[in-house]
């Protein structure tokens, strides 16, 4: 019996179709993952809902849960908070990244080694890095209280997590710890694509090491530094574990981001509308920055 | 290749034949759904297994899925399930976090199953704070009173005694606090207090402080009464603490627990919890135990047990045997030994714990202490919104320290605090 016409995927017409066929399990599994909850939580943030019952009938519509959002001292200062963390710790994790990438670039005794090295906290799990972090900067028996009272630095012992600042520092240095060697990697793939022509042909027209690294070496990773730049973001925009386990989003709230903001209003005071409402302003905030940094990412190619 | 015929009607009939010798068997094997952070916990979680065990045991034919879930990722979870409307059957609660559920209706009025099976309930320690919504939702599975251990030989080594009022122990806990290596960093402590970590456990080590100074955040009547001379006087002591580094820094409690079971602290208020931990440090031939040298001592509710509303008639049914069996005498009596904690039950037989825990009747007069003087972590009337209230009063006493603020000051800014979220 001959197939159905609208069946034939073999005909050019219908040739497509087959791609869509294949792609989508992939698609309704990423609906269901992702779509349907995002939907989810978009609706509740215009609920006044404590703890939330998918089976019970929605609550009236309001927009209370954002005019308390954007009245509220705790979230500018979230916001704020989340702000900075995202430029200090993407700065530093690029400055190290693109440092430990030049570095392991070159040919040297103990490459190999030195490489592992610069990618090893990438693979170290967060909250493994943060019991380590946690340790060092122990107020009481800390690794780096001992260290700077050796050096003479300090006579007395710093309280790392009872200070704001402090606290906000060593959050900080973690992130960095365990975001550079991301940025480093990246990198170094896109080094490795730079072809050797272009820093020959710049050797004979006399161009020293700087001349080099600022003409040829960050214009050509430029493509990769913007995707890169983008992910690094994002990740500290949205990282829980380290914070939360580190400080939990204190002392008075100097660490205290979106993201830790959202699960505390959530989890902790269970006034799911308002984490909703935190969750979804993230979320915009998120696709505005991505979208703005990837339309600047053609230029720089 | 096509099966041979013959080969094809075996097949069949070996499906057809598995499936009916299945299915009583399938009918048989009823699962009932049980969540816990107490699984791993040493003498409780060897409790609950014994309860387990002998539910399993005069219920042929009905398991119990015993699952841990770690504290600090408790709520998370349980609000998790009952949201998704797959809540365990048996619900395991913090007596400070089933307020909410309650509120929403998802735990089981337990009071007709009471009565059927005329459990007596009078005298159960802690158990007025399972009502809600004039109705009882849930048994309490402790409560419990704060002992002080103490370090006896670094209090020898000082010339101190035991001290028994707040003057005493700052005095001591000053002396014992040193730097012994003399590498400019102290490392031995006088007391030990979390001071990281979650607001309740913030302020369960600040009212060993407020309460012996006559304070407390709520009446009877669920007022704020937090603006106060005895709140402030409360608020000093703590402050003089925790500002002259006389306790580890922004510690949680289970490091705090771990320093003191190794001689790094000298003084410790606790709960029954620490005995345990004390076993397996390096110090713990050097640690005694004695009444906390305050009055009252830090006290309350521990841990409750209900039924999920919205679990199948029969599965309530099985869910109430396995509380009758946790609340029996019997029970209760082998709660004491196995858990080392005084049981809530008055009429549970002791004996055999106290043969076994030689501090066990410290632990039920500290129990009775805290009980009499109606002491308990969660104040009333802030129930619903205790999280809240207990992340405020650790963030104003975070600035209060800090900040150097005066605590007349904070203790002010609190009661405006705590009365603005109990008319949210």
């Amino acid at each position: 019996m001959p197939r159905p016409a609208f069946l034939d995927l073999a005909r050019p017409s219908r040739r497509h179709w087959l791609g869509y066929l294949l792609l989508l399990p992939a698609v309704l599994l990423i609906g269901l993952i992702i779509v349907y909850p995002l939907f989810v939580s978009v609706d509740l943030s215009f609920q006044n809902v404590g703890i939330p019952r998918l089976d019970q009938p929605r609550r009236p519509f309001t927009t209370a849960n954002y005019e308390r959002l954007f009245t509220s001292p705790e979230f500018w200062n979230a916001s704020w908070i989340t702000l900075k963390l995202v430029v200090i710790v993407s700065f530093f994790c690029f400055l190290l990244g693109l440092g430990t990438a030049l570095l392991v670039n070159n040919r040297f005794r103990g490459q190999s080694l030195a490489r592992l090295l610069v990618a090893l906290p990438w693979a170290v799990p967060e909250v493994v890095a943060v019991v380590i972090f946690a340790w060092i900067f122990d107020s009481s028996f800390g690794l780096m209280n001992w260290v700077f009272i050796k050096l003479g630095l300090i006579n007395t012992t710093i309280n790392w997590f009872s200070s704001p600042e402090a606290a906000f520092a060593v959050v900080c240095v973690t992130m960095i710890w365990k975001g550079y060697p991301f940025v480093s990697i990246m990198m170094l793939a896109g080094l490795q694509s730079i072809p050797e022509d272009f820093y020959n042909a710049a050797r004979v027209d006399g161009a020293n090491a700087w001349q080099r690294l600022t003409n040829i070496t960050l214009p050509s990773l430029m493509p990769v530094l913007g995707v890169t730049l983008i992910l690094v973001m994002l990740w500290v925009f949205r990282d829980f574990s380290i914070i939360y386990v580190m400080t939990g989003g204190g002392p008075l709230k100097a660490t205290q981001t979106l993201s830790i903001m959202t699960y505390e209003q959530a989890f902790g005071f269970f006034k799911m509308g308002y984490a909703s409402a935190v969750g979804v302003v993230t979320l915009i905030v998120c696709v505005i920055a991505s979208r703005l940094l990837m339309g600047r990412a053609p230029e720089t190619v | 290749m096509r099966m041979p015929g013959w080969k094809r009607l075996a097949a069949v009939g070996l499906v057809a034949l598995c499936t009916t010798t299945a299915l009583p068997a399938l009918a048989q094997n009823k699962v009932l759904k049980f969540v816990s952070w107490q699984k791993d916990e040493r003498g409780t979680g060897d409790w609950w297994g014994s309860v387990i065990k002998e539910f399993e045991a005069t219920h042929p034919g009905v398991k119990i899925e015993w699952t841990k879930v770690e504290r600090g990722a408790f709520a998370d979870t349980m609000t998790t399930l009952f949201a998704g409307g797959q809540p365990p059957d048996i619900v395991h609660l913090a007596s400070f976090e089933f307020q909410k559920f309650a509120d929403n209706g998802w735990l089981e009025p337990l009071d007709p199953y009471i009565k059927s099976a005329k459990l007596d309930l009078k005298g159960w320690a802690g158990q007025d704070t399972c009502g809600w919504n004039k109705q009882t939702v849930c048994v309490m599975m402790l409560y419990f009173g704060y002992f002080m251990a103490y370090n006896e030989e670094l209090l020898k080594k000082e010339g101190l005694e035991v001290p028994k009022n707040y003057a005493e122990f700052l005095a001591a806990a000053r002396k014992l606090t040193k730097d012994i290596n003399g590498d400019g960093i102290v490392d031995q402590f006088g007391t030990g207090h979390e001071t990281r970590g979650g607001g309740g456990q913030y302020m369960s080590e600040m009212m060993n402080y407020t309460l012996d100074a006559g304070a407390r955040w709520t009446d009877e009547n669920g007022k704020v009464t937090i603006d106060t001379p005895q709140m402030v006087e409360g608020l000093t002591r703590w402050k003089t603490i925790v500002k002259e580094s006389l306790t580890p820094r922004d510690l949680a409690a289970g490091e705090v627990r771990q320093l003191f079971a190794d001689g790094k602290i000298a003084l410790k208020m606790d709960g029954p919890w620490l005995w345990p931990i004390i076993q397996k440090g390096k110090a713990k031939n050097q640690i005694k135990l004695s009444m906390v040298p305050f009055s009252p001592p830090v006290g309350g509710s521990s841990n409750v047990l209900g039924i999920a509303s919205e679990v199948s008639a029969e599965n309530k049914k099985l869910a109430w045997d396995f509380i009758a069996i946790a609340t029996s005498d019997k029970f209760q009596s082998t709660y004491a030994t196995l858990g080392a904690s005084p049981p809530p039950d008055p009429r549970a037989d002791t004996s055999g714990a106290s043969k076994d825990t030689p501090h066990f009747d410290l632990l039920v007069k500290a129990t009775k202490a805290a009980a009499d003087a109606k002491v308990d972590r969660i104040p009333k009337g802030l129930e619903l919104q205790f999280n809240e209230f207990a992340k405020m009063v650790m963030e104003e006493s975070q600035r209060m320290i800090i900040q150097d603020l005066d605590p007349k000051v904070v203790a002010a800014t609190m009661q405006k605090k705590a009365e603005a979220l109990q008319k949210q």
